[in-house]
């Protein structure tokens, strides 16, 4: 009998084992505590992190998928075939992990189908939603010849050949759609979005910075393929896409300068304020350093340089979706979020998920094709292989200050700017009491009613609010608050019960007001 | 623009007494809890769509808009939020997937969540569109004893608005918020304070936030011809350069991928 071996347990398995773990009992508080039990989410500030790391930077990260098939298959740069198939799997993974992400955000995720059956033309959402569901199929179909190859299909497999081209330029439009609408999602708050990040030009950015991304993740991918299942690194590959990556991030600094040069906020990063310190964070982060890194033949050509300036990129598009989606709207929202631990241990649990499906993926499919790779493979220069096989400690000293100094800039901006952190003062607090005579010289009593006449009653009687309410005074809950109808709902009182307790007998008691039992003509009036 | 024959109301701070009235009658219409022992000290929530509340030295009320064009109904990806020609902004919870991208959306901070609830819902004032279908007015508007609150057609009451400036020189500062402000909206506000001074938002000028998305939606068509037309065009010019260069017998492959 052949004996099951367990993997064995590695720190990083560890790691994943806490991270599903915890993932797993937030998913019960999720489910049985609903939204109010599970997130810090409030009527003020209605998306967490949920929305902006899962949501807007899962699709960001994802963007290797159209990046390198267009390269690949629209541009004919065939060199780069041998990293489309795990671009597109990362892809794939991507967009599925983000929308089992949404079904933890969602209200009623029962009703996530909505969109493709009950339409809204004019809401971004629901283009985001068409968008996302098509992308999501053709990135299977596009990923479908490497499961057909494993069980030798071959025909679905020409079929798939031929049609190719056409998911590829569909699968770059949509990506283009969609990529750039996660930054329309907030066009239609320009007074709620903090001005710092809020730009007509909001689209754009994020079509821009999804594309940076594009490459780095690529980048960033490759090497951690190449650590974690022995695969050569590509980098005649790679040094290109980091050009790619400089010339993207020059080019949206460029518009982004020239944004805030018309918008007239050139000044805006560098006032005193929590979100000025973490644009500045952001943008040393995510643009200065990669930039300044990059630029530098020797460190974009240096592995773990690329790396570096690769996980930068990274990391500044993280921190500007959560710039867009947390900081940025903390202020208008009158309330400071802090994500609970729930919603960071389903975040984890996604991300987690998308390592241990990718690692599974590579184990039983054909993801890297060693045939592709020898193939495609041009002569290998004969210094690239002095390059690849560079330690870190011969990264050059200019890199490793850019890299130090941006950290250490980053991280005491990011604290200052949360010691900042404060939201908008809200309505001023109640101050003496309204000067009301103007107000109550609008004063006017209700017109009067007359109750259903029994038939022992001496006359019918009328109700005049004039004669029962303080005009200079008036305090209408004092009956309203309890038992009487706003609406005139309230059913007249059965006619001879009147003298009752809970109707006018209840203060016409002789102490209150005058009894009901004093004089009948008081109230009766006769005909 | 706005349907001159849609309903809507006029919120004059200076005529109101802080009696309480028009949020409790909303509680009654609506069916709602009890959420405050001291109504004015009441918040807007899943169990309160209108309130008013003392902001300042004045009586302040607060509930939906009703904009002419809404953002909460243009962000909705699967039309939950409607505007009626008879003037309120309805909710159609059926439709509802619970994204919350209307409350982001609304410039006033209005729907609210049933954070609590298993299968939640957004809530909020729908201007108590079965009693004006019904000819009545708004439940607010019928308990209001001193026309803070005035009910009418939408035209009826900027004119009223505009009568009661020139009725009362000094007493107001002569704007009517919501006449311009994010294209307009149903619900009308006249006060002797700016508009940040209540509580409200400002700095909202004539143009309807859903225009700001309309603007780039409405590309896509063209976005999406001009890119398929492009992309394929590269593909075929790229392509073809190979299949000439295996035709011509060049197979010299260092030359790919120039």
């Amino acid at each position: 009998m052949p004996k099951l071996a367990l993997p064995r347990l590695t720190f990083w398995r560890g790691v994943l084992l806490a991270i599903l773990a915890a993932g797993t009992y937030a998913t019960f508080l999720r489910v049985f505590k609903g939204l109010a039990g599970s997130t810090n989410l409030t009527d003020a500030f209605p998306w967490g992190i949920w929305i902006g790391f899962d949501i807007l930077c899962g699709v960001a990260l994802a963007a290797g998928g159209f990046t390198i098939s267009a390269t690949v298959y629209i541009f004919n740069l065939e060199k780069f075939r041998p990293i489309v198939r795990p671009a597109i799997l990362t892809a794939f993974l991507g967009y599925v992990l983000v929308v089992v992400a949404l079904l933890f955000d969602l209200g009623r995720p029962w009703n996530v189908w909505h969109p493709l059956v009950m339409w809204n033309p004019h809401s971004v959402m629901f283009e985001v939603g068409w968008c996302v569901t098509l992308y999501t199929t053709v990135l299977a179909l596009e990923f479908s010849p490497v499961v057909f190859e494993r069980f030798k299909m071959t025909k679905t497999l020409h079929v798939l050949h031929v049609i190719m081209p056409i998911l590829v330029v569909l699968g770059v439009l949509l990506s283009t759609l969609h990529q750039s609408s996660l930054g329309s999602f907030y066009l239609i708050v320009p007074t709620k979005l903090h001005a710092l990040w809020y730009s007509p030009l909001l689209p754009v950015y994020f079509f821009l910075t999804a594309l940076t991304l594009g490459c780095a993740m690529t980048i960033v991918e490759s090497f951690l393929s190449h650590r974690a299942f022995g695969k050569e690194l590509e980098m005649e590959l790679l040094v290109p896409l980091g050009r790619v990556a400089l010339l993207i991030l020059g080019v949206t600094a460029v518009i982004r300068f020239a944004d805030f040069r018309h918008r007239g906020i050139l000044g805006l990063p560098f006032a005193p304020t929590y979100e000025s310190r973490l644009f500045l964070a952001e943008m040393i982060i995510g643009v200065l350093a990669p930039a300044l890194m990059l630029a530098l033949p020797k460190v974009r050509q240096h592995r773990t340089g690329l790396f570096l300036s690769a996980l930068l990129i990274v990391m500044g598009v993280v921190m500007n979706r959560l710039n867009v989606s947390i900081t940025g709207m903390e202020r208008s929202s009158g309330e400071i979020y802090v994500p609970a631990f729930t919603e960071i241990a389903i975040t984890l649990s996604v991300v987690g998920v998308g390592f241990l499906v990718f690692a599974l993926a590579v184990k039983y499919l054909p993801v890297f094709p060693e045939h592709e790779m020898k193939d495609a493979r041009p002569p290998v220069a004969p210094d690239a292989l002095h390059v690849a096989a560079q330690p870190i400690r011969s990264l050059p000293m200019p890199a490793i200050a850019v890299v130090a100094l941006a950290f250490v800039a980053a991280g005491a901006l990011g604290a200052d700017g949360v010691r900042r952190r404060e939201v908008v003062p809200g309505p001023p607090a109640p101050a003496g009491t309204p000067a009301l005579a103007a107000a109550l010289a609008s004063f006017e009593a209700p017109a009067e009613m007359t109750f259903p006449q029994a038939p022992d009653s001496p006359g019918p009687v009328s109700f005049r609010h004039a004669s029962h309410v303080d005009a200079s005074a008036p305090d209408c809950l004092s009956c309203h608050g309890n038992s009487y109808s706003f609406l005139g709902r309230t059913q007249a009182p059965p006619a001879g019960l009147m003298h009752d307790t809970k109707h006018c007998g209840g203060c016409h008691d002789g102490t209150s007001a005058f009894s009901v039992e004093d004089d009948c003509t008081a109230c009766h009036k006769s005909e | 623009m706005l349907n001159t024959q849609a309903k809507g109301l006029l919120l004059d701070t200076t005529r109101c007494i802080g009696c309480g009235a028009c949020a409790l009658a909303c509680k009654e219409r609506n069916g709602l809890p009890k959420t405050a022992d001291v109504v004015l000290e009441d918040k807007l929530s899943d169990k309160t769509f209108s309130t008013v509340n003392q902001v300042g030295n004045r009586y302040v009320r607060r509930m939906c808009m009703h904009c002419a064009t809404p953002s909460c109904a243009s962000a909705c990806p699967v039309a939950a939020l409607e505007k009626t020609a008879a003037g309120p902004v309805v909710y159609h919870e059926s439709k509802c997937m619970g994204c919350r991208y209307c409350m982001i959306a609304c410039p006033f901070g209005i729907p609210k969540y049933e954070w609590e609830k298993k299968a939640p819902l957004v809530r909020k004032c729908d201007l108590c569109a079965d009693r004006l279908a019904k000819g009545l007015k708004t439940a607010c508007a019928t308990a209001c004893p001193t026309g803070a609150t005035t009910f009418g057609d939408r035209e009826a009451l900027v004119a009223e608005a505009r009568a009661r400036f020139a009725a009362n020189p000094g007493r107001y500062r002569e704007h009517i918020y919501g006449f311009e402000e994010v294209g307009g909206t149903s619900v009308l506000l006249i006060s002797d304070a700016k508009p940040e001074e209540l509580g409200y938002p400002a700095g909202l000028d004539g143009t309807p936030p859903p225009h700001l998305t309309w603007r780039v939606l409405n590309i896509i068509p063209d976005i999406v011809m001009t890119g398929a037309v492009l992309l394929g065009g590269i593909y075929w010019i790229r392509n073809r350069r190979d299949e000439v260069e295996a035709a011509e017998g060049h197979h010299d492959a260092s030359t790919k991928g120039h």
